[in-house]
């Protein structure tokens, strides 16, 4: 989730930047702290996957990341980061999923030199795993499967 | 410019190498694992590689803006692909499918052909569910689903970053004929591979 708002911060505008990623963080350790029920897993991860696929996705309007659009973003995906560590986890997951945020300096960086096409090709990439994780609950575990040229 | 386009491709190529498997059809992987399994999965397959390889090799070869959706392209739909094969969706032979796409994308390679976007898109989209019905099989019986996936979308994604890389040695004199000519050899591999697909 980290990972995939830093793709969307590295288009935002540089101010913003910094307050969103403050943001972020202030609402996944706030949440992080709430009492979520331990029923809720299955909802709270299909959140937090349809989260980073909207955050990805957003990246791809990067030039439309204007006013507090960028905060919003990023205090949504902290609350799913933080209501999954709530829910399956602890502070200490959330301290050592942080730093990813770091990731929008490079991302910046090539935003700012023309390269911005470098980090939206990784948020799809992001994408793809969020789709794939976010169906894996609805599939009942089969054991062992042979590989597909077995 | 030249020297920085130079080192690229020469590490480009390098890195190519040194993760290529022997020669030989995908043997299979046994319980899949997590994030470094799922990484390795393409790597262990000749066939996933060069299909990935190929794919940024052409949308180097056919530049914007296919140098940069067909990397898009091929992980999303892989996904799509990977969430057929978790559910186990009835699909043409899997082995049949990932050998015709390296055939295919040889021969586009090999053959210097100049799809439309729309064309290009789809003919990568369709391989690419392909790929991912292959990783998806092994997905419910990973001991990290999540990590497994990550490995091999984010694989997936260096190796097509490989074949870009690759690809622009195309700008250099002579290196048309070299990245035609390395088309070519895929081609055959997939050739070879549809052979065996089809005992």
């Amino acid at each position: 989730m980290f990972a995939a708002l830093a793709c969307l911060l590295a288009f935002a505008p540089p101010g913003r930047r910094i307050a969103a990623g403050l943001f972020a963080l202030t609402a996944a350790f706030a949440v992080a702290q709430m009492p979520l029920p331990r029923g809720s897993i299955e909802i709270v991860f299909i959140g937090c996957w349809a989260s980073l696929v909207a955050t990805a996705v957003t990246v791809h309007f990067g030039r439309r990341l204007t006013g507090y659009r960028p905060v919003m973003l990023a205090v949504n995906a902290g609350a799913w980061a933080g209501a999954t560590v709530a829910v399956a986890g602890t502070t200490l997951d959330l301290a050592v999923a942080s730093p990813w945020l770091a990731l929008a300096v490079p991302g910046a960086w090539l935003a700012a030199t023309g390269r911005g096409v470098a980090v939206k090709v990784v948020s799809s990439w992001l994408i793809a795993i969020a789709l794939l994780a976010a169906v894996l609950p609805l599939v009942p575990t089969p054991g062992y499967a042979p590989d597909h040229l077995d | 410019m030249n020297a920085l386009l130079h080192r690229s491709t020469q590490i480009a190529g390098t890195v190519a190498l040194a993760v290529a498997a022997p020669v030989a059809a995908h043997t299979g992987t046994g319980l899949a694992g997590g994030f470094q399994s799922g990484f390795l999965h393409p790597f262990g397959g000749f066939d996933h590689l060069l299909a990935m390889v190929s794919v940024g090799l052409w949308g180097a070869f056919l530049g914007r803006p296919l140098i940069v959706a067909l990397p898009v392209i091929f992980p999303t739909v892989m996904a799509f692909g990977g969430i057929l094969g978790i559910a186990g969706v009835p699909l043409p032979p899997v082995e049949i499918g990932i050998a015709v796409s390296v055939l295919v994308l040889g021969g586009m390679i090999a053959g210097a052909v100049r799809a439309p976007v729309w064309l290009a898109s789809l003919i990568v989209a369709v391989f690419a569910v392909f790929h991912g019905y292959a990783h998806g099989t092994e997905l419910p019986s990973a001991a990290d689903p999540v990590g497994y996936s990550a490995g091999f979308v984010l694989a997936t994604g260096m190796l097509h970053v490989v074949g870009i890389g690759i690809g622009l040695i195309a700008d250099r004199p002579g290196g048309a004929a070299v990245v035609r000519g390395l088309g070519g050899l895929v081609l055959l591999a997939g050739v070879w591979f549809l052979r065996v697909a089809v005992r």
